[in-house]
């Protein structure tokens, strides 16, 4: 890796969440629009800072263009700027770029944006058949596979593989609703079982509807600038991006070199060894939690557990408070909210609040450095992002 | 957007300059596989070059349609109101003998009668005048 990375170059200054989980009557553009106040706001910048916006399709809103209608709503005219679009990964994706677009010297002040009205703006039968539209129209979609399907196919596999269950599935629902009882704003707060889990109804064998994540509505944004300019700005507590990786290892579900390994080992690799940091460091994750396995198999292959022992470090309390590596701690997007594209920077909000010790109840104790790993499309698409405060500099 | 009345009808794929040939193949009742002239590979996913080794001698030849189940999953709640009659039905991911993967869905039995590894067959399936989808059943 070249020694000229943007580690430690690029810090994240301002954080901001709109309403979530059910909100009538408000657009996508609103919902970013929200965000992007309060983000704002959170650093006490003027909209005119703002030189470079980054943001990504929303699926209740026509705009191809997301970023570039979202700056005429906002009322700014950026000089850099960008919709990406790798499905769920497209989060990490935000930060990683936002912070290269910035020590590159494209802009000086990003604002990484997104909202979306899953929940209100389309029907559930739209919403899922938007989920579907993205795979492929001739060799996917015609045999009816949902996006949950192609997840439940790995999962499938990994108990196959290595005798993973449907219990300790569940188990991630579990611990996850248990962290989003104490998250204000969280859309589902009512403690479950894992019987509640295995006796909700079948969705895509072996997902029941607790092992999936919600349909909402929501939006977020934060304030990206360089570790100078933070400075200069006296900002209190900036949290800096210290390393970033991706991996892209196929389109089609049947091209996955492997249904239970993914690209999240390569793209964590990278992230680690950007930031000079393992696994063993970390104090708190964002982890991608389109459906519960998807949880077990990232655990295994961002490196908290071995291969295959996803299950089992989760039975054993490994993703909660007090275990090698809580996660989740608002709720994910099983639990808190998944409008999305957004549903994945709620990870970052999250886990930015954690290591700035903004947590209250929530707070795991110490936490200075922060892993978010976002993915998407049946884990052809990857991103990590690792995070941390002035100590891991 | 989808809008809620294209929502109403299942997807028909629309042949284009890569995959015509497979297409053309189904409708005939055989599936193509494209066998590259300079390394051997073989693959599913039809396009004008091969994709290990980038030649672009590529022969289509019929697959034995004999292959196992990699993976599946009984869906159980419809990707949109077009599937909503065929619940439950089993997506099926199938490793042919020949050694490419392929997605399908099963036929010819209820699907939980569906496991790892269970040897299954091609069924060209029409849907209309020009397309046949490649689906399969217990051999
Ligand atoms: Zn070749």
């Amino acid at each position: 890796m070249s020694r000229d990375t943007l580690r430690g170059k690029v810090a994240v200054i301002g954080i901001g969440q709109s309403p979530t989980g059910k909100v009538p009557g408000r657009s996508p553009l609103w919902l970013a629009a929200d965000a992007a106040a309060k983000a704002l706001a959170d650093c006490g910048l003027p909209k005119s800072a703002v030189d470079g916006v980054l943001s990504s399709p929303a699926m209740a809103s026509s705009f191809h263009r997301f970023s570039v209608a979202f700056s005429e709503y906002f009322g700014i005219q950026p000089t850099f700027s960008n919709t990406l679009q790798v499905s769920g990964a497209t989060a990490a994706t935000m930060f990683n770029i936002g912070a290269a677009a910035i020590h590159g010297g494209l802009a000086e002040v990003v604002m990484v944006v997104a909202g979306d009205s899953m929940l209100s703006g389309l029907t559930p039968d739209l919403a899922l058949r938007a989920l579907t539209e993205s795979r492929d129209q001739q060799y996917e979609m015609p045999f009816g596979i949902p996006v949950a399907n192609t997840f439940a196919m790995t999962a499938h596999r990994h108990m196959k593989e290595f005798g993973t269950t449907a219990e300790q599935f569940a188990e991630v629902a579990v611990v996850q609703r248990r962290h989003a009882s104490r998250t204000p704003g969280a859309q589902q707060t009512a403690p479950i079982t894992v019987d509640d889990v295995l006796n909700s109804a079948m969705v895509t064998t072996p997902y029941h509807k607790l092992d999936c994540s919600l349909i909402s509505d929501g939006g977020a944004a934060f304030i990206l600038t360089s570790a100078e300019h933070a400075k200069a700005l006296g900002i209190e507590k900036p949290i800096y991006i210290l390393g970033g990786g991706e991996c892209y290892t196929h389109e089609h579900i049947f091209l996955m070199p492997s249904l239970t390994t993914t690209g999240a080992v390569q793209s964590s690799r990278r992230a680690y060894a950007m930031a000079g940091f393992g696994p063993d460091d970390i104090d708190v994750a964002g982890v991608y939690d389109c459906f519960t396995g998807t949880v077990i198999m990232m655990l295994e292959d961002l490196g908290f557990c071995p291969k295959g022992e996803g299950g089992r470090f989760v039975a054993d309390g490994g993703m909660s408070y007090g275990g090698k590596i809580p996660s989740n701690t608002h709720g994910g997007l099983l639990s808190f909210a998944h409008s999305g594209i957004p549903g994945s920077l709620f990870h970052f909000y999250e886990v930015i609040a954690q290591l700035r010790g903004q947590c209250g109840v929530r707070q795991v104790e110490g936490a200075e450095l922060g892993l978010v790993h976002s993915l998407g499309a049946g884990f052809a698409t990857n991103a990590t992002t690792i995070l941390g405060t002035e100590s891991t500099l | 957007m989808i809008s809620p009345q294209d929502a109403l009808k299942k997807p028909v794929p629309t042949p284009d300059a890569d995959s015509a040939a497979l297409w053309r193949g189904l409708r005939d009742g055989e599936l193509l596989l494209q066998h590259c002239g300079a390394c051997g590979d073989v693959q599913y996913y039809q396009q004008a070059t091969c994709r290990r080794c980038g030649g672009d001698n590529i022969a289509h030849r019929a697959a034995s349609g004999r292959g196992k189940v990699h993976s599946f999953s009984v869906v159980h709640r419809a990707p949109g109101p077009a599937f909503k009659a065929d619940l439950p039905y089993a997506v099926l991911l199938v490793e042919l003998d020949e050694g490419p993967r392929m997605i399908s869905s099963y036929v010819g039995g209820p699907p939980d009668e569906v496991t790892f590894d269970m040897a299954v067959m091609l069924v060209c399936e029409p849907i209309s005048d020009d397309i046949a989808l490649p689906r399969f059943r217990k051999a």
